[in-house]
């Protein structure tokens, strides 16, 4: 046994793995403990070794990315280590996702809630965008939560560093809805502004507690945008006309104010909207200029994190948590999970067993994508 | 600028390294690293014939960040354990996926395939030198293929898992632009060309395993200077490495590193890496070079080691 495998050993001794959580292509999620202080923790176990072409892409890039980002709402690496043919990779437990919150209908979302996520989503995305990140696969369901509310960006399968300019990207990246109008135009020459156009429809969909732009197809989804945002023209975004992808539209959609859908919206909330769902890329908002956007400033403040509305599942595994060992909560802020209470009566409890398994499950479950985008 | 910075080999590393560990001298370390990394060059250059001309840029990123993935390696595993060809073939492969520029198995495996069989008629033929090198490539129904795929998937998870998922490398070039600028010498591109070379042939040695990019950088930059006889404010209290956050004794043995790999070697030294590509040669030249007593006595070590954790 030489140094390497010791320090390895004593590693995998720090955690201790519980019931498997959910299974995915190239990994299988376990829940866990650390051992020396009980904090709940998720296991991600790489497959090996079954792959034609080695250690999965994804997996490669997911570990990459996430050893040098260290933030407050980006999803947390802890450690990793192997055991005899896999490689383990500890993250951060988050019970839910942002997802789940939008679907339970018994959730009320008061203006500052939402501009809470934003900001909490913005501020992580300025952080992988400052290390030159692009995240390329924004959607709700990748945005958790943690325990005090805290939104994280998570599953960086897709991400990459910003390439050198005139180095071809692929163009096949981000969940369809999401997916900005250059991308499906197969632009293969883009920048940060592609996640920005992901952030204003997570945006539009809290407002909607609906997909905002939901295409059932690659072709279908441009028709959605233009639609709902009116066919670009050549002012509004110059050269789009000579992308590989472009085809005359049959129809040409006027411009509807945001204003008509989004009808109880303030002023400030349409304008960050508008600029992040801006055809043009370059003239999209950066991360960090939405940051310092009047929205974020205005009245209603956003809501504390621990504050915000969340979801049965979550609550009733917390309770189910409590329930079977009382230690865990000197890690979470306590007052976070008192403000909730009041929350917890109004809620109509769903079967929480089946979202527990989701809560994790859905982040790696890849057999879903095929039905919904 | 790149602010960022990469983990480095920790002093017990560096002082005792695995190989060294195992009876495998200083010298023959730092040949055998710099034939691998020789290696994963040639490599690299080969594959860039025959991928698509998009990525060839791309490319060299990757044969840089394959060759310090290689050199760190080697301060957590012993030579003994893993061959330097198989290693390398790894790094590179990993390396390729790192930089977004994936390279097919088979394209890879061939070209090692091609490299080895190379190195090794290079030897056969010291008595009749003039026999031309002709490649036999890989019998379409043989194990060969098999036996370095599997070898290539065991490298680059042993990398991964080795390495701790440290796959983080800061490349130097950016920094060698900004620093000659500072310096006022972007108008020689005598200077340019050379420190540029100097960081390229760096790459063969452990340098990049050991100090942040700011002192390999200036010591790239102070061999030119020297080299070319050029002045720089270079005496206490103004050095101008200290502009860089480089410490004089780093920056000296950077140096060191980077001139020892232009040490005029023997046939018989030249002809001993040639052989130890892999670990079986390895091997075999311990058993017959290093005392085997010795040797004995730290297997009996080794187990005691490892039956009692």
């Amino acid at each position: 046994m030489d140094a390497v495998e010791r320090e390895n050993a004593d590693r995998q001794k720090r955690w201790a793995k519980e019931q498997k959580v959910g299974e995915g292509t190239y990994a299988v999620v376990y829940r866990g403990r650390e051992v020396a202080t009980g904090r709940r923790i998720a296991i991600k176990k790489i497959k090996v070794g079954q792959f034609k072409d080695g250690l999965d892409m994804s997996a490669i890039r997911e570990v990459k990315y996430l050893r040098e980002l260290k933030h407050q709402n980006v999803i947390e690496l802890l450690d990793v280590f192997s055991s005899k043919t896999n490689l383990n990779l500890v993250l951060e437990f988050l019970d839910s996702d942002l997802e789940m919150i939008i679907k339970d209908r018994s959730l009320v979302f008061l203006p500052a809630d939402i501009k809470s996520w934003m900001a909490m989503t913005f501020r992580g995305l300025e952080f992988c965008h400052r290390n030159h990140i692009l995240h390329r696969d924004l959607k709700p369901n990748n945005l958790l939560i943690a325990s005090d509310g805290q939104l994280k960006l998570a599953d960086f399968g897709l991400a990459r560093d910003f390439a050198d300019p005139g180095h071809k990207m692929t163009c096949q990246v981000i969940t369809r809805w999401y997916r900005p109008p250059e991308l499906l135009l197969n632009s293969r020459y883009y920048g940060s502004n592609v996640d920005i156009w992901s952030v204003g429809c997570i945006f539009a969909e809290l407002m909607l507690r609906t997909p905002y732009l939901a295409g059932d197809s690659d072709i279908n989804q441009l028709d959605t945008i233009f639609r709902a945002l009116g066919t670009p023209t050549e002012q509004e975004w110059p050269g789009h006309t000579k992308l590989p992808n472009w085809h005359q539209p049959s129809t040409t959609y006027p411009k509807t104010p945001l204003r008509d859908l989004f009808t109880a919206a303030s002023a400030d909330t349409l304008s960050l909207l508008g600029k992040c769902l801006v055809y043009e890329p370059r003239k999209r908002i950066s991360a960090l200029e939405a940051l310092n956007h009047p929205y974020f400033f205005a009245i209603p403040y956003p809501t504390h994190p621990s504050k915000l509305p969340r979801c049965a599942a979550q609550l009733a595994s917390r309770a189910a948590e409590e329930a079977e060992g009382g230690d865990i909560d000197k890690m979470s802020t306590g007052p976070g999970v008192k403000a909730a209470e009041p929350n917890n009566r109004k809620r109509k409890l769903t079967s929480p067993e089946e979202f527990r398994v989701r809560s994790i499950a859905r982040k790696l479950d890849f057999t879903k994508q095929a039905n919904s985008p | 600028m790149s602010t960022t910075f990469y983990p480095l080999a920790s002093l017990s590393q560096i002082t005792k390294t695995p190989s060294r560990e195992d009876g495998i001298p200083l010298e023959l370390e730092e040949d055998l690293r710099a034939y691998g990394c020789k290696l994963i060059h040639e490599a690299g250059i080969l594959l860039k014939q025959y991928t698509f001309l998009l990525f060839q840029n791309r490319k060299q990123v990757a044969v840089a960040t394959a060759q310090i993935l290689f050199q760190r390696f080697w301060y957590v595993t012993s030579m003994k354990q893993f061959g330097i060809g198989d290693i390398g073939m790894g790094a590179l492969f990993l390396a390729s996926k790192l930089e977004e520029c994936p390279l097919r198995m088979r394209d890879l495996i061939n070209v090692y395939d091609l490299l080895l069989q190379h190195s090794s008629h290079t030897l056969d033929l010291s008595p009749k030198p003039d026999s031309e090198f002709k490649y036999a490539p890989m019998s379409y129904f043989g194990s060969t293929f098999y036996d370095l795929k599997d070898a290539l998937v065991v490298a680059e998870m042993q990398i991964l898992k080795r390495l701790g998922f440290n796959v983080q490398v800061v490349l130097p070039y950016g920094s060698l632009i900004n620093y000659l600028r500072v310096l006022g010498l972007t108008n020689r591109e005598d200077v340019l060309a050379r420190a540029w070379g100097y960081l390229n042939d760096a790459l063969q040695t452990p340098v990049y395993a050991l100090y942040q990019t700011p002192t390999i950088v200036c010591a790239s930059i102070y061999l030119t200077t020297r080299h070319l006889r050029l002045s720089l404010p270079s005496k206490a209290p103004y050095c101008w490495w200290d502009l860089f956050d480089a410490e004089w004794e780093d920056l000296w043995s950077v140096c060191g590193y980077i001139m020892r790999l232009y040490r005029e070697r023997t046939e018989e030294e030249r002809v001993r890496v040639k052989r130890m590509v892999n670990k079986k040669e390895v091997r075999k030249w311990l058993e017959e070079n290093v005392d085997s007593d010795a040797n004995a006595k730290q297997d009996i070590a080794r187990e005691k080691d490892s039956g009692s954790s």
